[in-house]
């Protein structure tokens, strides 16, 4: 078995093991750098997302119901497709991978016990989520999350993250991108109800499921299925899009507001 | 094999901004020059104290304007409150706003105490508002003991050493930028650091006209053992991890080997640094060469200290870490950049004009009960510094 499904299956049984051990997080007296007590939420609950790679086709559909939900500046994302070409060099065969990105809501959160003023916490359901009214936006959470998962919202001057629309699951509602996504690629649930259809299609793809960059010990809740190791870590790839040049020498298309 | 190409990718911007490089700069030259003024300052050795007039000078202004940076880094500056109304002991940062306040206290009183008794003489002059001033400044005709300016002193040096853990782990820490997550960071700050101080005090030495040749002299021999110093930990860091697959090294090799920008700043720091060294050793022991070549070399050796910061926190962001390549960063012309660091000098070299204004700095003392001759203000040149230390009772 290589390495990053061997490290997925630890991660699987710890999150299996945590359902039981709510305490766990509640670790008081922190050492420097070490998780904070979580604290809100339902602590009968833990969301996770689990992505079906298979079924995504790239539509960016989640990207822009998200925009509009959560109201996003333009060019910063809460979420995003990224998309890849992919050519087998051998055959010369073309195919495009589709990647959606978003907060992991990791059971190790890098960005939370950098926090200096507790404004980004994970609430007892799992959720990480920013107080804008405390946040003094000193973005140290937005380099310490290694999946560019944050940003300084430049209207609030605060971070800003995906928070799996906490507030429609509040109102029995399903996030954005869930709703929006065409082909119900985007499954969310609580991972403590064995009978919700997370839990179901995690017991059942167990031995799939990926993901990205297992190797830094964030222990993500964003699971994916159909993935390809390739991607799970920064992808040796070109980048293509930023050599579309104008008449005068600068990049032109893809860029917004800046 | 297959070639991959990205089609789409959002563009991710730099979340630190050039702010964050002169608080680390300016901090690091506070408690650089802070160690360095202690031989003279707080263990009352004559031979040093012209170099720790100079360096509690160079500690006190940097350690006044690098809060200011500090706050401006953040985007909602109003609120640093929040530091103070939500403490947060598992946060480095949160540590260091605790931290911060206590060693900028620690450095004015022991620069306050040091000043007073060339203070109190200004002020017993009939110079107008320079002696008013410098009565307001005495606070009083009273007397402290030496040992209440070396505790306050080895507080200062105390507190310095919680700055310099906590600036380095601050960054150290950051598993999502692996070029920042290793240990060898935060000694590398350091030595790093002193380079600076001592850039600083060679500079000063020749601006403020004092040109003692002993701060010429012991600036230099500190400088070429910081070199070695910084050079030793930059060889282990590379021998510690040049083969690991992740971590610290590999990702700065991969960003020497991927980016030609990344190549021509290793180039220009390595000839910075490697310069900086051999003119350190080569004229550390020709008096002459010291006195024509020491504030060139002390603005290289500025030069060097600042631009690791730049690398460190700057160039560091630009590298991506969900995408391919590198993200583009271009020093803004406002107060996200380049304004913002002219600011900060402007800031610096005001403090360092106000001080010179109004505190007769030339004559710190080692002794708060000292009684040293008072100058004015306009007489405080070439001559009435090279005198040296004041009487000591």
């Amino acid at each position: 078995m290589d390495p990053i499904r061997r490290t997925l299956l630890g991660q699987l049984a710890r999150l299996s093991a945590g359902a039981a051990l709510i305490p766990l997080a509640g670790v008081a007296n922190a050492g420097i750098n070490d998780q904070p007590p979580r604290r809100e939420g339902d602590p009968t609950k833990r969301y996770g997302m689990l992505i079906d790679l298979r079924q995504c086709i790239g539509c960016q559909a989640c990207t822009v119901s998200c925009h509009i939900e959560n109201a996003a500046p333009l060019g910063n994302f809460r979420t995003v497709v990224s998309q890849f070409e992919v050519e087998e060099q051998g055959s010369g065969e073309v195919a495009t991978f589709m990647l959606p990105r978003l907060c992991n809501h990791c059971e190790n959160p890098p960005c939370v016990p950098v926090c200096p003023v507790q404004a980004t916490y994970q609430r007892q359901d799992g959720i990480v989520v920013v107080d804008s009214d405390r946040c003094v936006g000193c973005a140290y959470c937005v380099n310490a999350c290694p999946y560019d998962a944050r940003f300084i919202n430049e209207q609030t001057q605060t971070a800003d993250k995906c928070t799996f629309c906490a507030h429609r699951l509040e109102a029995g509602l399903l996030p954005a991108c869930v709703e929006s996504c065409v082909g119900g690629a985007r499954i969310i649930g609580d991972m403590r109800d064995p009978d919700s259809e997370i839990s179901r299609l995690i017991e059942k793809h167990r031995e799939q499921l990926m993901v990205l960059q297992p190797e830094r010990n964030t222990l993500p809740q964003v699971f994916y299925l159909g993935m390809d190791e390739r991607f799970t870590t920064r992808p040796q790839a070109e980048a293509g899009i930023w050599d579309v040049l104008g008449m005068d020498g600068k990049e032109v298309g893809y860029e917004f507001g800046h | 094999m297959s070639l991959v190409t990205e089609v789409v990718v959002p563009r991710y911007g730099i979340a630190w901004y050039p702010w964050a490089v002169q608080y680390f700069f300016l901090i690091a030259l506070s408690y650089s020059t802070l160690w360095l003024a202690a031989p003279g300052l707080i263990l009352g050795k004559q031979a040093w104290m012209t170099t720790a007039r100079i360096a509690l000078l160079a500690c006190v202004s940097t350690t006044l304007v690098a809060p200011v940076a500090l706050l401006a880094d953040l985007h909602q500056p109003l609120r640093f409150w929040h530091f103070y109304a939500h403490p947060t002991p598992w946060s480095w940062m949160s540590l260091g706003s605790f931290l911060l306040p206590i060693y900028l206290g620690a450095v004015v009183l022991l620069a306050w105490l040091a000043w007073r008794p060339a203070l109190k003489a200004r002020s017993h002059q009939n110079d107008g508002w320079f002696s008013r001033v410098a009565g307001w400044l005495a606070w009083g005709e009273w007397q402290a003991p030496r040992a209440v300016l070396a505790l306050v002193g080895a507080g200062a040096l105390v507190a310095s050493l919680g700055i310099m853990l906590y600036t380095g782990f601050e960054v150290a820490i950051v598993k999502g930028r692996p070029l920042w997550n290793t240990n060898w960071l935060p000694p590398m700050f350091v030595a790093t650091g002193v380079i600076g101080g001592c850039g600083l005090i060679l500079v000063l030495n020749r601006i403020t006209s004092i040109r003692h040749p002993d701060t010429n002299r012991q600036m230099l021999a500190i400088l070429v053992g910081a070199c070695v110093v910084t050079g030793f930990i930059a060889l282990t860091w590379f021998l510690d991890g040049v083969n690991a697959v992740s971590g610290s090294v590999a990702a700065a090799l991969d960003s020497v080997s991927q980016s030609a920008a990344w190549r021509s700043t290793a180039i220009e720091g390595g000839i910075a640094g490697g310069l900086l060294a051999t003119l350190a050793f080569v004229m550390r022991r020709s008096p002459a060469r010291r006195k024509a070549m020491g504030w060139i070399l002390g603005l290289l050796a500025l030069h060097v200290a600042w631009m690791f910061r730049w690398v460190v926190l700057m160039n560091v962001q630009t590298v991506a870490r969900n995408s391919a390549g590198f993200h583009d960063y271009h020093v803004a012309f406002g107060s996200y950049g380049l304004l913002g660091i002219i600011g900060i000098f402007g800031l610096w070299l005001t403090a360092v004009m106000l001080i010179d204004l109004f505190v007769p700095w030339r004559e710190a003392s080692s002794d708060p009960q000292a009684e040293p001759v008072a100058t004015a203000p306009e007489a405080t040149s070439i001559s009435a510094s090279f005198e040296g230390a004041p009487s000591h009772g």
